[in-house]
């Protein structure tokens, strides 16, 4: 586990020396998200500008979820992004070769290889629009909800690098899976909105199938409604590690049936 | 004008193959862009019940679904590649290769996206309407389909494409200047995507920024068409954002051609 | 040290028919094909050997590499390599190996070579003290001074090949595979880095498994060579056995009168070779001759040849190895046919 952390941290040091090399590419990445976000976010101004609420949440309230999804979006963004890699080219073009002929463990190479520092859009603002929606969404802020909700955000994180893993694993069988992770992954737009605006069969497919709906409404769910957190942080915790613990198994599944490239 | 598509047809064949090749890819982005039309779509029936049904700014529950699942399959239509190709070959060296034959660099491109835009004609956009007809059929009990407004649509979507492909080989020429294309890419496909309208109808924007988007080209890509199926003009109207569409598109080509000189010139001192 | 039993690695493939109707086919029916990498090859190499593991393009050379260094999990069949199953207990195993693939690199493109060391140098636990020795005498065999401080993506071939070696020596490994180590170099770095391993194995013991297509490799390296082809074993052997039992081979360059032809038919006549004893080339008026020195004594050729033919000049090849196993080569196409 020591040896772990020093690998990362000597790793993300590297990515970060590599990021002063290419100041303007870090820049335009960094800048493209945070546009892309404020996009989103304007979208959300206009509409509210015609409408007091929107399926029994304020506007403030809307926001504060929006915002909540983007940290777990964020984070999985800046830590897990080299996955995306591996469903594109790496097993295709055989270089994932080299993960396994070294001592660690190859997903924790892969993972650690990448630090992704985009994510940094997502994350201003997700914190941003926290900030500046909590005063006026009528949280209910007692030690245990805050507590509990910070709890809850690495694992909401994990449902986003659990499928990212399951997807991405695919390709070593596939030998290109990079589709499928954008399609599942492009589910997480579904997170943004209160799920209770879908119809019954959508919702389902959101929290039980691909459950993108616990990384946005159901982690606000208790902080918003001071009830139930059973439901919605027990809820998080408990589909992120099944879900992990299915993409560790495709995942070393997947590692015996690569087939390196050629042949 | 024989002689012309002959030398520029593989081009457009080398594109439908590479569509065929990169199917799933693309299929990736087809789905992609449904599930997308899916969450709008229960954002705004969330919209519009908050708002006690109806109208909402000027658009029933039937115009918001075609317009949603049309802009989005217009967009997929006139999608351009060229910012990305053109940037991979600045950076890996091989526009050199291109600049090399003896052919219009600038038409290689469009033929090679052509065949592209031709399947997707095929394989997505009639699907697409074919499916909302049978939608508008089933809400109002009627056929509203209109082939005049359909033509028109079709007309005004060459020209969309024109000026997609204009904008996207100047963004693709940023290349000499930023390595990180894919930032760039997305950066490319969220304002477009504001500023064209496909995310949000233009109609529903505050007055000012209305008034202006809707003479910047990225109207022009999208809105313009869709605006035009859905018969939310008049006659003189249509006639007049056409118009606006042919002036952006002539403004581009000349721009973009500024630019790729001024490219050329740089590549020569570069080596390349 | 190293066993390697009936080693066997199946591939299954999609095989698509032509044409759009073939895509959409592949796409919703895929038809696959079954590809037999490796079919049956055994072999064993002791400790300090190195071992040259050759054959023709798609022989399953990398496939074996690959089973061996535990990246593939094979079909059927075992190997061991220090007792170690690969597959089974992989984070350990691989600390005791070492491998380079000539067709890419497991450096950090980004990286200087220096800071690559330093993270390689935590990945396998080498400690400090050992670590500068370490690099001191890796510096010392592959002369990395010159480049170690720049990122892996500027480095030439050679450079990056060096810097590769020198990446999968770190942590001394005892057994160290090398998968065309050579290719596309020139004459002076391929040199370099055949001194670079001889210095290896010599000071250090190092068992090594390397895989080429240059003959000069394996006659100066190996000690042995293990010949597949088609998926199977074709030859195990020393190089000199090699050259006793197939290298009967000879070379004659006759260059004739412009008029003036040798052809098989001309020797079919007087010697009545077997097929595969003799071989004709010919450029222009420069014929070549190749025999089994065996079947055809040299003077016996010689003395025919200018009896049939009007020849200015003569010159005489030694059979080198490549000649050798080339006819290998073509002898097994022969069975397998």
């Amino acid at each position: 586990m020591r040896r772990a952390l020093k690998i990362y941290r000597l790793l993300v040091v590297q990515n970060l020396k590599r990021l002063m090399e290419y100041r303007a590419d870090f820049l335009t990445g960094a800048v493209s998200f945070l546009i892309d976000q404020a996009v989103g976010i304007g979208f959300i101004f206009i509409i509210f500008s015609q409408i007091p609420q929107l399926a029994g949440f304020t506007f403030p309230q809307i926001l504060f979820i929006y915002g909540l999804s983007q940290i777990p979006k964020g984070l999985d963004h800046l830590l897990t992004d080299n996955l995306w890699c591996i469903g594109y080219f790496i097993v295709r073009k055989g270089d994932f070769d080299k993960y396994l002929i070294r001592p660690i463990n190859p997903l924790f190479h892969v993972i650690a290889e990448n630090f992704q520092v985009d994510a940094i859009g997502e994350l201003v603002v997700g914190i941003g629009l926290l900030v500046y929606a909590a005063p006026n969404a009528d949280l209910h802020i007692t030690v245990w909800t805050v507590l509990l909700s910070l709890i809850a955000i690495p694992f909401a994180t994990l449902i986003y690098t659990s499928l990212k893993i399951m997807t991405s694993a695919l390709a070593f069988w596939m030998k290109s899976s990079g589709f499928i992770i954008q399609m599942v992954y492009g589910m997480n737009e579904f997170a943004k909105y209160p799920t209770t605006i879908y119809s019954f069969p959508v919702r389902i497919f959101v929290t039980y199938i691909i459950p993108f709906a616990f990384t946005g409404y159901y982690l606000s769910l208790y902080i918003l409604t001071g009830t139930d957190p059973l439901l919605s942080i027990g809820g998080v915790i408990l589909i992120s590690s099944v879900l992990f613990v299915i993409s560790i198994l495709i995942w070393n599944k997947g590692i015996s049936a690569y087939e390196s490239a050629g042949a | 004008m024989n002689k012309i598509m002959k030398r520029y047809v593989p081009f457009m064949k080398a594109g439908v193959q590479s569509l065929i090749i990169y199917r799933l890819n693309f299929m990736g982005f087809v789905i992609g862009g449904l599930i997308y039309c899916f969450v709008m779509f229960y954002l705004w029936r969330a919209v519009f019940e908050s708002n006690g049904g109806g109208i909402f700014l000027g658009f029933s529950m039937t115009d918001m679904v075609v317009y949603l699942f049309l802009s989005n399959t217009t967009t997929q239509l006139i999608f351009s590649d060229v910012s990305n190709e053109i940037g991979e070959e600045i950076r890996d060296g091989s526009i050199s290769m291109r600049l090399l034959r003896p052919v219009n660099t600038d038409l290689s491109y469009m033929f090679g996206e052509l065949g592209t835009a031709l399947m997707k004609l095929v394989v997505l956009l009639i699907p697409v309407i074919l499916g909302l007809e049978i939608y508008r059929f089933y809400v109002t009990g009627t056929i509203v389909f209109n082939p005049l407004n359909f033509l028109l649509y079709l007309f005004s979507a060459v020209l969309a494409y024109i000026i997609s492909f204009r904008v996207n080989l100047c963004f693709g020429f940023i290349a000499f200047y930023v390595k990180n294309l894919w930032g760039i890419g997305i950066l490319k496909n969220s304002v477009i995507g504001f500023l064209s309208g496909s995310l949000i109808p233009i109609a529903f924007m505050p007055e000012g920024l209305r008034i202006c988007l809707e003479y910047l080209p990225f109207a022009s890509m999208s809105y313009t068409p869709v605006m035009i199926y859905m018969g939310k003009y008049g006659a003189y109207e249509v006639l007049f954002r056409i118009a606006i569409q042919i002036i952006w598109a002539i403004l581009l080509y000349g721009l973009s051609k500024l630019i790729w000189f001024g490219a050329i010139k740089k590549l020569c001192i570069q080596g390349g | 040290m190293i066993y390697a039993e009936h080693l066997r690695k199946e591939f299954k493939k999609v095989v698509k028919e032509p044409g759009l109707k073939g895509s959409f086919k592949a796409l919703f029916k895929p038809k696959k094909e079954i590809v037999v990498a490796a079919e049956d090859i055994s072999f064993h190499v002791p400790k300090g050997e190195i071992l040259g593991f050759i054959g023709p393009n798609g022989a399953g050379k990398s496939t074996v590499i690959k089973m061996l260094t535990g990246i593939l999990t094979p079909t059927s069949g075992e190997c061991r390599i220090n007792g170690k199953i690969p597959q089974n207990d992989r984070k350990n195993y691989v600390k005791e190996i070492g491998a380079v693939f000539g067709q890419r690199t497991q450096l950090w493109w980004d990286l200087p070579l220096q800071e690559t060391y330093l993270v390689l140098k935590e990945i396998y636990e080498v400690d400090d003290a050992s670590f500068k020795k370490r690099m001191d005498f890796l510096n010392e065999i592959l002369e990395l001074e010159k480049f170690i401080k720049s990122p892996v993506r500027t480095l030439s071939l050679g450079q990056r090949m060096r810097a590769d070696i020198a990446a999968s020596m770190l942590h001394s490994p005892k057994v160290l595979f090398l998968d065309e180590p050579t290719i596309g170099l020139d004459v002076v770095v391929k040199d370099n880095i055949r001194q670079a391993i001889m210095r290896i194995n010599k000071e250090e013991k190092t068992t090594v498994i390397l895989t080429t297509h240059d003959i000069s490799d394996i006659e100066l390296l190996c000690d042995r060579i293990v010949m597949i082809d088609k998926g199977k074993n074709v030859y195990d052997g020393s190089l000199h056995e090699l050259r006793e039992n197939y290298g009967q081979t000879r070379e004659l360059v006759f260059e004739t009168d412009k008029s003036s032809k040798l052809t098989k038919e001309q020797f079919r006549k007087g010697l009545n070779p077997n097929e595969n004893d003799l071989v004709i080339e010919n450029e222009k008026n420069n014929f070549k001759v190749r025999f089994n020195s065996n079947k055809i004594p040299v003077a016996e050729m010689l003395s025919y040849a200018l009896s049939v033919t009007k020849v200015k000049d003569i010159s005489v090849k030694d059979a080198d190895i490549e000649e050798i196993i080339r006819n290998l080569y073509r002898q097994g196409e022969a069975l397998n046919e």
